[in-house]
């Protein structure tokens, strides 16, 4: 609509007006993805490739229709969405408090450093075994993997937030007799929280990441479980269809996070 | 009231091989209600001058006396107008001009009024909603002296306030400020290296010059007020700038040659203030 209201005569839909325009740059983003169902759709139903090991679009929307209609999809996306947020709620509340503490006592920066380094660099994954034998196979591992997988992002961008809080905004502070911790909470909270929420962005993609392999290396429910059931039956259709329903949630979240973000931190955005 | 004493006040920094005497026993008297410029080359230690006078450093000697009672810490009877504005931009044009009067524990209510008419004053009425980001820099510093004044210091302490913007409106600000000053006369010590804006505002000008940092002349100024912007076409106002400037001169092309500069520590703006 805007689109065409917007481009002036002539020049078309170039690479330049996508740039500008948002709308357009939507349209033809939707444009792709439905070029590519249309295409997967064709080789997958005309069994130009084993429909079995790759479905096809048409054969997923069934798939979802009837995984949803049975309960099964619904039960174990209330027990995976369970342990998410057992686990990321204590990562947010501890990572953000680890990481002001690490960032201004020297001293936990120093003892702690070392670990955190580690653990960010190390693929959280490996844990799942442990963290199963000493929680179980319950829901309580799977929230300790979404826990361990989400708070060292948490905790790295905080530190850095306030780390990178500007000088002029502790200056401004203490030419007005602020005490030191209203320094803390009137410059460098506030201060740190756009990184802080870059911090918990990346932890969402994390800790599904540790729920999912949580989930299907051993457990009794959950969108995890339901994967590994359905790959050993070779069921690509059921497979697509929690895989989607997987994204979704991840996109869903990051983008209610980034909505969270220009409410609460305008200024983030045009520093 | 709003009377200044600084009496031998000397800041000492230790460097490599020694130490750096950034100010040397500086004596000055300001009377309440006077409107001072301290002009001098970079690095001439003024605007440590200011930092010592808010408290945010602490000298090696001397003291600082507001009304006969020695300064000790920060505190909104001194308020600082920055040369980076030092806006937080997560606040409001109205939440930062109420950032001191938090800090000083105004009620919210009162608070709010308070800063609205400081607002106002400095002709950013209509842009109370807005964030720093949105603002051009001159309207940025207008926010910035509001919050100043909206802690009614006794002393105004303005640190090179409109160094970063552009010269045409730099004059305007200057003669925005004088015109808020004749309402109320409080206390104003301007830090600026640029003379003719010492000159423009002042009652008084105290020329410093380099290491060590220190008072070497302190001239009357006796144009009249209000002043318009032409006045810096008036004879008198050019005797003054060529007496400034043949003050300044030594100074300025001693500290602008290769080894002088390479002598000089690069932070004429302490560090300590930042922690």
């Amino acid at each position: 609509m805007s689109v065409v209201a917007q481009t002036p005569i002539g020049t078309g839909l170039t690479w330049r007006s996508l740039a500008r325009h948002r709308s357009a740059r939507t349209i033809v983003g939707c444009a792709a993805v439905a070029l590519f169902l249309v295409a997967w759709q064709i080789v997958g139903a005309n069994e130009i490739i084993r429909s079995d090991l790759i479905s096809y679009p048409s054969e997923v929307a069934e798939t979802l229709i009837s995984m949803t209609a049975s309960g099964e999809l619904g039960g174990n996306l209330a027990v995976s969405l369970e342990e998410f947020v057992q686990g990321f709620v204590p990562a947010i509340g501890i990572g953000v408090a680890a990481g002001i503490a690490f960032a201004l006592s020297r001293r936990l920066h120093y003892l702690f450093e070392p670990l955190i380094v580690a653990l960010n660099t190390s693929p959280i994954i490996a844990f799942v075994p442990i963290v199963v034998v000493w929680f179980g196979v319950g829901t309580q591992s799977k929230a300790i993997m979404v826990f361990l997988a989400a708070v060292i992002p948490i905790v790295i961008n905080t530190m850095t937030g306030i780390t990178q809080v500007h000088e002029s905004w502790i200056r401004a502070c203490r030419a007005f007799g602020a005490s030191k911790f209203e320094v803390i909470v009137k410059a460098m909270l506030p201060g740190a929280l756009p990184s802080v929420m870059v911090g918990v962005r990346l932890a969402v993609g994390r800790a599904i990441v540790g729920l999912i392999a949580a989930e299907m290396y051993v457990s009794v429910h959950g969108i995890g479980r339901l994967i590994q059931v359905y790959s050993t039956s070779e069921r690509a259709a059921e497979i697509f269809v929690l895989v989607a329903v997987v994204a979704t949630f991840g996109f869903l979240l990051v983008t209610l996070l980034r909505r969270l973000e220009s409410l609460i931190a305008p200024w983030s955005l045009e520093r | 009231m709003g009377r200044l004493d600084l009496e031998h006040l000397s800041l000492a920094y230790a460097q490599r091989g020694g130490t750096f005497l950034a100010l040397s026993a500086v004596n000055l008297s300001i009377r309440d209600g006077e409107f001072v410029t301290i002009v001098g080359p970079s690095g001439c230690g003024k605007s440590t001058l200011l930092m010592l006078i808010a408290a945010l450093l602490q000298p090696t000697s001397g003291a600082v006396r507001l009304d006969g009672r020695v300064v000790t810490a920060p505190g909104p009877d001194r308020a600082l107008v920055f040369q980076d504005f030092a806006l937080l931009p997560w606040r409001t044009v109205l939440a930062n001009v109420e950032l001191g009067l938090e800090l000083k524990g105004v009620p919210a209510q009162k608070r709010s009024e308070i800063a609205r008419r400081h607002i106002a004053m400095v002709g950013l009425g209509a842009f109370e909603r807005s964030y720093p980001h949105q603002l051009s820099g001159g309207m940025r510093q207008r926010v910035g002296i509001a919050r100043a004044l909206a802690v009614e210091p006794q002393v105004l302490l303005m640190d090179e306030p409109f160094g970063a913007l552009d010269a045409q409106i730099r004059q305007v600000m200057g003669s925005e400020l004088l015109r808020i000053w004749e309402r109320g006369r409080k206390t104003i010590l301007f830090v600026t290296h640029d003379i003719d804006e010492s000159i423009y505002l002042a009652d008084r000008i105290i020329v410093m010059s380099a290491s060590p940092g220190r008072v070497i002349a302190d001239i009357a100024v006796t144009l009249q007020r209000p002043r318009p912007l032409e006045i810096r076409n008036d004879p008198a106002f050019t005797a003054y700038r060529q007496r400034i400037w043949d003050l300044l001169q030594q100074e300025v092309l001693a500290s602008n040659s290769w080894e002088q500069s390479a002598a000089e520590p690069a932070a004429a703006m302490p560090a300590g203030a930042a922690t």
